[in-house]
């Protein structure tokens, strides 16, 4: 027992592998945010006018909301003047144009962190658009995509190749006023994808983006909308990690989904930023909104998360059914350890007749964590014949963490069938006795019983991920027991 | 920022003065604490779904009306009988139990002594951020029912306390009850609520347990008062070592209607049964909100409540199992199932669960639904008419609970009273 002890403390001592900076220069705005920021950071854009009006709009907006606080977190008042809003690669003006003009430094990150860009690209067939920071540094497989017809491409670029697109989606699903950090996204994103499919197009790959956060001090505000035409299907996948840093880094995305007739899309997310340390210093804060507006026929959505990382998560992947036959599906793991505390889970709003919607949701606390699912299922009085399943289960591990369960479910359609059940329970001295018994030492038998619990979710994780999700979970759980 | 809008200072001109001093005292003090309470709106939490239908206008800020006549025959009931009419108890209508370590006394009959003790002990068992409209009660109660159970006491029929608001004028009432359990003890005490007359009318009604170690307190809650009358009510129990609470009720809807039951496990083998069924109809509106906070460790609940909800109305479950850090092996479990009649009701439902401690078994369902088609057609097929077939298969929703009823006369009662409420939904579907 002494040999695990040590051994499990040393893991516990075990620092976040992929916390590092990478020294490059990076050209920042001075912390602080007021309007000329705005009209700063649109003008290093090139920003057509409608852009910056929009953005001035959605800070005006913001200076008039209050930050929520009925979220099960807790974490101190974050100054929004002490963050920077814009931090790009040196050298904006030679934008490298392939992988051989990416500054190495760079490649070696990727490398780091386990995923060689151009080899990861060749051998899943993957085309990525990776943001370093806030500026898209290079988008690989993009003819093959052009020759589909589908454009995925950095959104500042979108907003410049294809204004009327932009301008008519932008904030059709999160509209700019829709939250606090939406708004404050609103008016400072820096960057982030777009992707538009066509009508019958199924995309020949799928597409990926890596986010990593930085320069110190800079919020990273993405922006992702993705527009799938009718009959058209698209997997997105997107996955992160970040350097170790001390103070708190604050991250609100928006990322909108808009879905037409008989279109698909499956947005699948590894999200494993820097957690923080073992006393809870550092990490960081991702307040995300997430939604789809699955407006067509017959649409369907297919939201996939698995949460390790960050120190606090707010995020509510959601779903608009209102076309009618419309699908809504949430699978999330979120994994919360040490001081980390998440708050997470899904909305499915059904408006249209002979909607359905399906919710797996895993959450597992370790250590000092909390871990709540929060969602919302609401039938409203149209939808007819609407069927909704969820099921919200708990694990925890050791007597400090904490898991919760807050579910809204609103029905008012005759019809409509909801189904609600949630279960918390432990890793069984049972199960854990007959593991020691054959011979598996504790942390494996945890990381077993933990995929075991996981599996209904990463079954509806593309393959790559999956593999990735799995060692992902064994990673943070380290130290979890003893 | 808009104004929230606040209590009316109506709602606070003293009251009558027939209490005992400590009691006259700490009704004082909740009253100048409650002076500028913002009301809930719908940015509260807990009454989100409730505050629209939520009208503590001036017209009924005033007590209603003190009388000793009770107006119309009470059914008899088989056991003990107390009768309290807007607030105040009518000695004259009441029967009491002549029981060895009982005791049954109205507020205004405490000696000094008893009322300075009970006064520093009311409203200890309810969670003042939770229920912010109990501490109304508190700072207008014209009276109260204390009830004492000396260790061991058995009462050996049901004591059934009759709350009887006339509203043929507008204003409102403040039941209060305090049941004091010794060890051993034993007691059913069902708490029944009526209106008369078509005023409009607020029942404000508070009832509080608190369980020695291994006392069994049954406890029936029938709400059934008229269409003009709001009840906002609020329940709260503290459990002993191996004491256990039971808690029956059964709502028929109103312009509003608002319970809160709340529940302490506060020493290893505490438990408590809570059940819940309510329908509602028309424009009604019925909202159930229930906690129960897992202390100790090696304590039991289990949760079922069920809604049936026709016409427009809109019936709402709240629930909460809140286990602490060193409850381990605590048992909950939570079952909510909804029954929604027509696509104008909404039932809103929200089942949580708040878990500090890893080694517990928890577990909550919630569902809502209709009627099975298929055993609607069984039942057709075999001549029963649509309608009746509906009322029947409502019935048999619900009937699961009102059989665990352990009040034989409860059972009988209600079960008709149902009946009829479920078949004139149907009647007007």
């Amino acid at each position: 027992m002494t040999n695990t002890e040590q051994q499990v403390s040393e893991l516990i001592k075990r620092e976040y592998e992929h916390g590092f900076v990478t020294d490059i220069e990076a050209d920042s705005f001075e912390p602080g945010l007021n309007e000329d920021v705005i009209r700063r950071l649109s003008a290093i854009k090139n920003e057509p006018e409608f852009m910056l009006e929009w953005r001035l709009k959605a800070y005006r907006r913001w200076l008039t909301m209050e930050e929520p606080n009925w979220a099960h977190l807790n974490y101190p008042k974050i100054d929004f003047n002490a963050i920077s809003y814009y931090s790009a690669p040196k050298r904006p003006e030679d934008m490298p144009q392939s992988l051989d003009e990416v500054d190495p430094e760079l490649l070696r990150t990727y490398e780091r962190l386990g995923i060689p860009l151009h080899e990861h690209a060749k051998l899943a067939g993957v085309a990525v658009d990776a943001v370093f920071d806030s500026v898209s540094v290079v988008t690989t497989f993009k003819e093959p995509l052009e020759k589909a017809g589908v454009i995925f491409c950095p959104i500042s670029e979108a907003v410049q190749k294809y204004p009327e697109l932009v301008q008519k989606y932008l904030g059709s699903v999160v509209p700019m006023g829709d939250n606090y950090f939406a708004a404050l996204n609103s008016a400072v994103f820096s960057d982030g994808s777009f992707v538009y499919i066509p009508k019958g197009v199924r995309c020949p790959m799928e597409l990926s983006t890596y986010f990593r956060i930085n320069a110190a001090n800079t919020g990273q505000f993405e922006r992702t909308l993705i527009i799938a035409e009718d009959d058209s299907y698209v997997s997105y996948l997107e996955g992160c990690t970040a350097p170790m840093r001390d103070e708190n880094q604050l991250h609100a995305a928006v990322v909108e989904l808009v879905i037409l007739d008989n279109a698909e899309i499956k947005y699948s997310t590894v999200q494993n930023w820097y957690p923080g340390d073992e006393h809870g210093k550092g990490g960081i804060y991702n307040f995300v909104t997430k939604r789809a507006a699955c407006i067509g026929k017959n649409s369907k959505v297919s939201w996939t998360q698995v949460e390790t990382g960050s120190a606090i998560t707010w995020k509510y992947p959601s779903s608009v059914l209102r076309g009618e036959g419309s699908i809504g599906e949430f699978y999330s793991v979120a994994l919360t350890h040490n001081y980390q505390q998440a708050d997470t889970g899904t909305k499915m709003i059904h408006l249209g007749k002979n909607t359905t919607s399906t919710i797996i949701s895993k959450g597992i606390s370790a250590g000092r964590s909390s871990n709540t699912y929060r969602g919302l299922v609401k039938i409203g009085p149209g939808a007819e014949g609407a069927r909704n399943f969820t099921e919200c289960d708990s694990l925890l591990i050791g007597d400090q963490c904490a898991a919760h369960t807050f579910p809204y479910i609103e029905g008012s359609a005759k019809t409509a069938i909801l189904e609600h059940e949630a279960t918390t329970s432990k890793v069984s001295d049972e199960q854990m006795f007959l593991c020691r018994q054959r011979g598996i030492d504790p942390e494996q038998a945890v990381s077993m019983i933990v995929n075991g619990f996981c599996k209904s979710v990463f079954q509806e994780l593309p393959m790559e991920f999956a593999v990735e999700a799995g060692k992902l979970l064994e990673v943070s759980l380290e130290g979890a027991v003893g | 920022m808009k104004s929230v809008p606040m209590l009316s200072s109506a709602f606070l001109a003293p009251a009558g003065q027939s209490l005992p001093q400590p009691l006259l005292e700490l009704r004082q003090q909740r009253g100048t604490a409650l002076v500028d309470m913002p009301l809930p709106t719908r940015k509260t939490e807990n009454w989100k779904y409730s505050s629209r239908y939520l009208q503590l206008t001036d017209a009924i800020a005033a007590s209603l009306p003190v009388s000793d006549r009770i107006d119309t025959p009470l059914a008899k009931v088989p056991g003990y009988q107390v009768v309290i009419r807007n607030g105040v108890m009518v000695p004259s209508a009441s029967t009491l139990p002549a029981v060895e370590g009982v005791t049954i006394s109205r507020f205004a009959d405490l000696s000094d002594e008893v009322a300075s003790s009970l006064a520093e002990r009311l409203d200890n068992t309810l969670d003042a951020n939770a229920v912010q409209l109990a501490r109304l009660n508190t700072a207008r109660f014209e009276d109260g029912l204390y009830i004492r159970l000396a260790p061991e006491a058995v009462l050996d029929q049901p004591l059934f306390i009759i709350y009887e608001t006339d509203a043929s004028q507008s204003g409102s009432a403040y039941p209060r009850l305090y049941v004091e359990a010794g060890h051993h003890s034993q007691a059913t005490i069902v708490e029944e609520f009526l209106s008369t007359g078509s005023e409009a009318a607020l029942v404000n009604a508070v009832s509080e347990f608190t369980l020695a170690d291994s006392a069994q307190i049954t406890n029936v809650r029938l709400s059934a008062d008229g269409e003009s009358v709001q009840h906002i009510g609020a329940t709260g129990a503290r459990l002993q070592g191996h004491a256990r609470f039971e808690s029956h009720c059964v709502g028929f809807g109103g312009p509003l209607r608002r319970h809160d039951l709340q529940v302490r496990l506060e020493k290893p083998g505490a438990e408590c049964l809570l059940n819940g069924a309510v329908v509602t109809q028309g424009r009604q509106h019925y909202d159930n909100h229930t906690t129960i906070e897992h202390i100790a460790p090696h304590c039991n609940s289990e949760e079922n409540y069920r809604n049936i909800a026709a016409g427009q109305s809109h019936a709402i479950f709240r629930g909460r199992i809140h286990i602490h850090r060193d409850a381990q092996k605590s048992n909950g479990h939570m079952n909510n199932k909804n029954l929604l009649l027509s696509s104008g009701a909404e039932i809103d439902t929200k089942p949580e669960l708040e878990i500090y401690a890893d080694d517990v078994k928890c577990a909550h369902g919630a569902t809502i639904g209709q009627l099975d088609e298929e055993s609607l057609f069984y039942l057709v097929a075999r001549g029963i008419p649509r309608r009746e077939a509906q009322t029947l298969l409502t019935m048999a929703f619900i009937n699961e609970l009102i059989q665990q009823i352990p009040v034989a006369a409860v059972r009988d009662a209600s079960l008709p009273r149902l009946n009829q409420f479920i078949d004139q939904t149907f009647e007007e579907a």
